[in-house]
C-alpha cells in the first residue's frame, strides 16, 4: 500500500534535496570558478611566453636586413610574418617614435601618436622598465582579447659597427618591436571549455538529486507516511492495522516497535472490554442474588411479624375463652342428660375448645425461636414420627416407602420441634392423599455452596398443590383443607421452626403427580 | 364448709370469675384482684392457703407476684395460670416455688383438680 506522500519542500526529503543542492551549487561554483581562472592564466602566461618567442623570431628573421641595410627585405618580411593567422599586426620602430617598419604598409614612416601605449611606456615609466619587454591585453572590436607585445631591440656591436653607420654605440636601445597577436582562439576555448565544465557541474547535480531523492523518498518519506497513516488509523480505534515495513534499518526497527504496541494496545483493550462484560454479568448475578435475598427477607420479616401479632392475639383470646369454656361447663351441669339444651351448650363448649386449639397452633408459630437443641438423628425423628400416626385409620392404605442414608450423622436441634415439622409434614401428606397412595421419605447429604446438609424429603402421590397457592403456603392461615380440618399455622410453624434452626423448606409439586416437601438443616460434623 | 382460703390474682375479669364460679360452689372461699400489689397488700391482711397468678399482667408480672409471696408466706401454695404454654416459663416458676401451672383456657375440672391437690399438699405438710 503506497501512502499519500507530502511533496512540498517543507518535506523532509524537500527540505534536504534544497539543502544538499544549495551546498552543491556553491561547492561546484567556487571550484568552477577557480579551476577556469587557473587554466586562464596558465595559459595566457604560456601565450606570453610564446608571444616573446615569436617577437624573437620576426627581429631574428629581419636581422639579415638590419645589419645590410635592406629596409624593403625588412618591410618584406615583417609583412608575410603579419599575414600569418591569428597576427594582428607587426610593427618596428625607432626610440623618436617613428614606425619604421609595420606589416599594415599604410603605418610605415608614421610617427606613434604620443597617446598610444608605447609611448606611455618610454614617457611614463622608469628607464629600466623600458629595457624589459612587456606585454599588455587590450580587445579588438569583436570582443576577443589581443595580447600586445613590445620588445626593446637592443644595441650590439654588429649594429654600430655596420657599414650603414645608422646607429652610434652611445643609444643603449634601438627601437622596440611591437606584435599584436589575438588572443580568439584561446578565448573561444577557454569560453568552450567553461560551458562544458558549467554543463558536467549542471549534470551531476542534476543526477545527484535524482539519486538522493529516490534513495530519500524510498528510505525516509514513505516508511514515515506509511508510518503516519498506520498511527492515524490506529488512534481512530484501527487496532488491527499493522504497519508493513519489512527493511532492516531503524524504519523497520521502528515499525516493528509500533506494530507491537498496537498489539499490546489491542490486548489491553479486548482485556478492558472482557473486563466491563464479565463485570457487567457478575453485577447483574448479584442484583438477582440481591433481590432474591430481599424477597426472601422481606418473605421472613412478614412470617416474623405476622408471628408476633398471632402471640398477641392468642394472648388475648385466651382469656375470654376461659370464660366460655367455664361458664359453658357451669351450664352444662345444670341440664339433664340429652336435653336439647345440654347439646347446645356442648356446641359452644366444642367450638371454644376449636379456638382454643387454633390458638395453641398460632403460639406454636411465635414461640419457633425458643428451642432445645441436643444432637438427634434426623432418621430417628422420622421413625418416631411415624410410628406416632402410622396406626391412624387415615395411614391404613397408605404404602410408606423409606429410603434412608444410613450415614448421616446427627445434628444439632430441638428434637421436639424438628419431630413436630416432620409431623406436619406426614399429617398434611396423608390429608393430600386422601388415604391412599405412596408416602415417600428419603434422607440424604446435599451440599449448598459448601456448605453440607441434611435433606429430608416427604414425598406424596397426591393431586398436587396449584401454583398460584405455592408461595401462600407457609403463610399463616393459610390452608386447602376444608374449613374446620385444618387450621392453616402446620406450615408457618414448621417454617419458622426450620428457619431458625439454620435450614430452609422447599416444595416442588405437579399437578396430578404429587408433591415433594424438602427439609434442609444444616449439617455438623462430629 | 370452707375447704380453703384462695386468692385469685389476674388482669382479666372473666378469668377472676371463672375461677370463682368453678371453686366457689366446690367450698372454697374465693377472693380476686386484678393487681399484683393488692394481693400482696391483702396477703398482709387476711390468711390464705392459696394463691393463683395470672403471668402476664401490667406492673407486677406473676414471677414477681410468686417470689413475693414465697418470701413472705412460704407455707402457701401458688397455681400459676399461663396463657403462654411456655415450657420454659413453667420449669422456672415450679425452680421458685410454684406448686403446678395450668392453662388457659381451663375447665373447672382441671382447675379443681389443680387446687385440690394444692389443698392435699399443704394439708400433709
Amino acid at each position: 500500500m503506497r501512502a499519500h506522500v507530502k511533496k512540498t519542500i517543507y518535506s523532509l526529503t524537500g527540505k534536504l534535496i534544497i539543502t544538499i543542492g544549495t551546498l552543491m551549487v556553491v561547492g561546484s561554483t567556487i571550484f568552477w570558478y577557480f579551476l577556469i581562472h587557473f587554466q586562464e592564466k596558465e595559459l595566457l602566461r604560456n601565450s606570453v611566453k610564446y608571444g616573446h618567442s615569436f617577437v624573437d623570431f620576426v627581429e631574428k628573421s629581419t636581422r639579415y636586413g638590419m645589419l645590410t641595410f635592406q629596409q624593403l627585405l625588412i618591410q618584406q618580411t615583417v609583412e608575410a610574418i603579419g599575414s600569418a593567422e591569428g597576427i594582428v599586426k607587426i610593427r618596428m620602430f625607432d626610440g623618436r617614435g617613428k614606425i619604421a617598419y609595420s606589416s599594415v604598409k599604410e603605418e610605415k614612416g608614421t610617427m606613434l601618436g604620443k597617446n598610444e601605449s608605447v609611448c606611455m611606456l618610454c614617457h611614463s615609466n622608469s628607464r629600466k622598465a623600458v629595457e624589459m619587454p612587456s606585454w599588455s591585453i587590450k580587445k579588438d572590436k569583436d570582443g576577443y582579447r589581443i595580447l600586445n607585445l613590445l620588445q626593446p631591440i637592443y644595441n650590439e656591436p654588429a649594429c654600430y659597427t655596420s657599414s650603414c653607420h645608422v646607429h652610434s654605440i652611445g643609444t643603449a636601445i634601438l627601437g622596440f618591436t611591437e606584435a599584436d597577436i589575438s588572443l580568439s582562439l584561446l578565448d573561444k576555448a577557454v569560453k568552450k571549455q567553461e560551458l562544458a565544465i558549467t554543463a558536467y557541474v549542471l549534470g551531476f547535480i542534476c543526477l545527484l538529486s535524482v539519486v538522493l531523492c529516490t534513495i530519500l523518498w524510498n528510505l525516509v518519506s514513505t516508511p514515515l507516511s506509511v508510518l503516519t497513516h498506520g498511527m492515524e488509523r490506529v488512534a481512530a480505534g484501527e487496532l488491527d492495522h499493522t504497519v508493513k515495513i519489512d527493511t532492516k534499518d531503524e524504519m523497520g526497527e521502528l515499525a516493528t516497535a509500533f506494530n507491537a504496541m498496537t498489539f499490546d494496545l489491542k490486548k489491553a483493550k479486548d482485556e478492558l472490554v472482557e473486563w466491563g462484560n464479565t463485570l457487567e454479568k457478575k453485577v447483574e448475578e448479584k442484583t438477582e442474588e440481591i433481590r432474591k435475598a430481599q424477597a426472601k427477607l422481606i418473605h421472613s420479616e412478614k412470617l416474623a411479624s405476622l408471628g408476633r401479632m398471632a402471640a398477641g392475639v392468642a394472648h388475648e383470646i385466651n382469656s375470654p375463652l376461659t370464660g366460655i369454656v367455664t361458664f359453658g361447663h357451669l351450664l352444662l351441669k345444670k341440664f339433664p342428660e340429652g336435653s336439647q339444651e345440654r347439646e347446645d351448650v356442648e356446641v359452644i363448649i366444642e367450638q371454644a375448645n376449636r379456638c382454643s386449639n387454633i390458638i395453641k397452633g398460632l403460639l406454636g408459630f411465635a414461640r419457633a425461636s425458643s428451642a432445645e437443641k441436643s444432637s438427634i438423628n434426623v432418621n430417628d425423628i422420622v421413625n418416631s414420627s411415624l410410628n406416632m400416626v402410622r396406626h391412624k385409620a387415615d395411614f391404613f392404605n397408605i404404602k410408606i416407602v423409606l429410603n434412608f442414608d444410613e450415614s448421616l450423622s446427627s445434628i444439632k436441634a430441638d428434637a421436639s420441634q424438628i419431630q413436630q415439622v416432620f409431623l406436619n409434614m406426614i399429617i398434611n401428606a396423608a390429608d393430600a392423599m386422601e388415604g391412599k397412595g405412596t408416602f415417600t421419605v428419603t434422607t440424604r447429604k446435599v451440599d449448598e455452596n459448601g456448605v453440607p446438609f441434611v435433606e429430608v424429603e416427604f414425598n406424596d402421590s397426591g393431586p398436587g398443590i396449584n401454583e398460584k397457592d405455592i408461595p401462600k403456603l407457609f403463610e399463616p392461615f393459610f390452608t386447602t383443607k376444608p374449613v374446620g380440618k385444618g387450621t392453616g399455622l402446620g406450615l408457618a410453624v414448621s417454617h419458622g421452626i426450620i428457619q431458625d434452626h439454620g435450614g430452609r423448606i422447599r416444595v416442588r409439586s405437579t399437578i396430578g403427580k404429587g408433591t415433594s416437601f424438602f427439609v434442609r438443616l444444616p449439617f455438623y460434623e462430629g | 364448709m370452707n375447704k380453703g382460703n384462695i386468692l385469685v390474682v389476674d388482669d382479666e375479669d372473666i378469668v377472676l370469675l371463672s375461677c370463682k364460679r368453678a371453686l366457689t360452689p366446690e367450698g372454697y372461699n374465693v377472693k380476686t384482684v386484678r393487681r399484683g400489689a393488692d394481693g400482696i397488700t391483702l396477703l398482709g391482711n387476711e390468711a390464705f392457703d392459696i394463691v393463683m397468678t395470672d403471668l402476664k399482667m401490667p406492673d407486677m408480672d406473676g414471677i414477681e407476684v410468686l417470689r413475693r409471696v414465697k418470701e413472705g408466706w412460704p407455707a402457701i401454695e401458688v397455681i400459676i395460670i399461663t396463657g403462654y404454654q411456655t415450657v420454659e416459663t413453667a420449669v422456672k416458676a415450679i425452680k421458685l416455688g410454684a406448686f403446678d401451672y395450668i392453662e388457659k383456657p381451663f375447665t373447672p375440672e382441671q382447675i379443681l383438680t389443680v387446687v385440690n391437690n394444692a389443698v392435699a399438699r399443704r394439708a400433709n405438710q
